[in-house]
């Protein structure tokens, strides 16, 4: 039988370049609306790396929560915050938190991507076999963690009044 | 022999014939794939437009050709490819080009999940209704970039109305399938049409069925919840702007998520493909499909539209309330033991 | 096969775009959206490990679950703050927003 299956590495190489290019896309970009296309891609991808986790539950919410009502309200916001002059005047890379961000951000992500790659084999290389389905996840979250459901719930409500009394118009 | 990689000829044929007369091929393709989805999205704009003049008493499209007027959405769709696509002033081309193509493929893509028949599904995947909700979730944002990107006033407003809509109408629309969820007890698409073999989820779940189809009537914003496309008020909403192939693509694109939400009616609550023998499983799945459109197309022309306060209204509190208190009488048909008999 | 350490180098990529956002951006909804990033660079992280323990756990899935929920809330609550801050200020460029009266 002929098989056609794509090897997960093509995926993850795939992968890699969309979410990566999108998040860099995403705060570069000259128009903001632009970047938020670009970071709801970035996250499109993020959910394409879930479902190659094995997560597909997670894949889905990341999808519907993330990209369904997050970028909707970034998008929003920014049609409600236009500005007649241009987005970023100059960026604050000539001043000294600027440039020590930079230098922060690199220098972070080469240290931890060091620090993984020397660790060699004492990270796992081959996926375990692994027997957990989409239903485990319901009992994970009532039975086992029922604290933090509860506490979400809360938070939740919290965050919905703080939205609406934060955005009510003065009269 | 089929051997891969092919060296001669012959054996590129074979492997060609293989892999064309192989399943996945042709429920890529043919069956529910590509070719079926057009020409079904065809017929269904026919039928529309027959269904409405027959209601309205007049005849509908009746000279294109073939019997009936069979053939005017082939006319259309000529007339539309030649037509010129502009562009408005200081819109943003990549995003007006690019969108509609998007909302025709985001339409398409969510049939990979949904079963025909016991075997004619694409993608039998865990989390299938889940699966379908993210796709559709991801509607609202899109029609709101293509409006903005537009650059006018008329699809702006248009687009942020049917934002509003469509944003509310989603909550009752997947709390409604809550109550199908726990009879059928799997999120699968093809379990939970297996577990209608015996009863349809219609009948312990009707409140469900009612919130659901009516939020989809929103959700496809189609009279009486009109309110992004008020053609008194908005010339044409949140495609105001759009002319020759855009508008075709986002034609195809309402039409094709219209057959994408009768078809989700069919598998959740009207029981798939199960129906006596005498017929094949996807014809008895498409005879449900296109009656349940048939409902969503009527309403079209008898209602007037909706007031914008009674939308609000009713999509946050009636039906959410309906579809809450549908789901704790499920849990108490379900625990009481009525059900067992259908194997629930 | 995928390495874990190919999904932690990713990680920790997301991690260094975001904080480049987070520290030389201006534009507040810039800054929204590199903490985005860095949340979901967590998240990313958080999947990948629980997929390669051996045996496979589930509570790396919970932890995902609440993260994206509880960023979802946080985005919202951000975008009325800095709905409120323009509707006071006139702008959203983090430079300028830095007196607290007003």
């Amino acid at each position: 039988m002929v098989s056609l299956v794509i090897p997960s590495d093509i995926s993850f190489v795939v992968l890699t370049a969309v979410t990566i290019i999108g998040a860099i896309i995403a705060l570069q970009a000259k128009e903001l609306i632009y970047g938020a296309v670009a970071l709801a891609i970035s996250f499109i991808g993020v959910a394409g790396f879930f479902t190659l986790l094995d997560a597909p539950y997670l894949a889905m919410l990341q999808i519907s929560i993330y990209v369904g009502a997050v970028v909707v309200l970034i998008l929003f916001t920014i049609m409600l915050v236009r500005r007649e002059q241009g987005e970023e005047t100059n960026p604050r890379t000539d001043t000294p938190e600027g440039s020590m961000g930079i230098w922060l951000a690199g220098l972070l992500a080469i240290a931890i991507s060091g620090v993984v790659a020397l660790a060699g084999t004492s990270l796992p290389t081959e996926t375990p076999a692994s027997n957990l389905t989409v239903s485990d996840l319901g009992p994970a979250l009532t039975l086992q963690y029922p604290v933090p459901l509860i506490v979400l719930a809360l938070l939740l409500s919290a965050s919905l009044l703080g939205a609406l009394v934060l955005a009510k118009v003065e009269r | 022999m089929v051997v891969f990689p092919p060296t001669t000829p012959a054996e590129l044929i074979a492997l060609i014939i293989r892999i064309i007369t192989s399943h996945t091929f042709i429920t890529i393709v043919i069956f529910p794939g590509f070719i079926h989805l057009t020409l079904v999205v065809i017929f269904l704009t026919w039928y529309e437009r027959k269904l409405l003049a027959r209601i309205q008493l007049r005849i509908g499209p009746l000279y294109a050709g073939g019997p009936g007027g069979l053939l005017q959405p082939l006319a259309d769709g000529v007339k539309l490819i030649f037509k010129e696509v502009m562009v408005p002033y200081k819109a943003s081309k990549p995003l007006f080009m690019g969108i509609p193509l998007m909302l025709v493929v985001l339409s398409a893509v969510p049939f990979a999940v949904i079963p025909f028949g016991q075997h004619w599904v694409i993608a039998n995947i865990d989390v299938g209704l889940v699966f379908v909700f993210a796709m559709t979730s991801l509607f609202p944002s899109m029609i709101l970039i293509f409006a903005w990107a537009s650059n006018s006033k008329y699809p702006f407003l248009g687009g942020v109305r049917s934002l509003f809509q469509q944003v509310v109408y989603e909550i009752p629309m997947w709390m409604s399938t809550l109550s199908v969820v726990l009879l059928a007890g799997s999120l699968n698409l093809v379990d939970i049409v297996n577990a209608q073999e015996k009863m349809w989820f219609i009948v312990p779940a009707f409140f469900s069925f009612a919130v659901f189809f009516i939020a989809i009537m929103a959700e496809l914003e189609r009279l009486p919840f009109d309110l992004p496309e008020a053609e008194p008020e908005l010339v044409a909403g949140w495609y105001t702007e759009s002319s020759g192939a855009i508008f075709m693509l986002i034609f195809m694109g309402l039409y094709m998520k219209l057959y994408l939400m009768s078809s989700l009616v069919t598998v959740l609550f009207l029981g798939g493909w199960w129906g006596p023998a005498f017929l094949p499983q996807p014809v008895w799945f498409i005879i449900k499909t296109l009656i349940v459109a048939t409902f969503i197309i009527i309403p079209r022309g008898v209602y007037p539209r909706i007031r914008v306060d009674m939308l609000i209204k009713i999509g946050w509190t009636r039906l959410l309330i309906i579809a809450l208190g549908n789901i704790f009488l499920t849990i108490i048909l379900i625990n009481s033991g009525l059900l067992a008999s259908w194997g629930i | 096969m995928v390495a874990l350490t190919s999904y932690l180098i990713v990680s920790a990529a997301l991690l260094g775009i975001g904080i480049y956002g987070l520290t030389v951006k201006r534009n507040a909804i810039r800054l929204l959206f590199a903490v985005e990033i860095i949340v979901n660079a967590a998240n990313l992280n958080f999947a990948a490990f629980t997929r390669y323990m051996n045996p496979p756990q589930i509570s790396g899935q919970v932890i995902v679950f609440y993260s994206i929920a509880a960023a979802a809330m946080e985005a919202a609550v951000g975008l009325a703050l800095i709905l409120v801050a323009f509707r006071l200020n006139s702008t959203i460029d983090v430079k300028k927003l830095n007196k607290l009266k007003g």
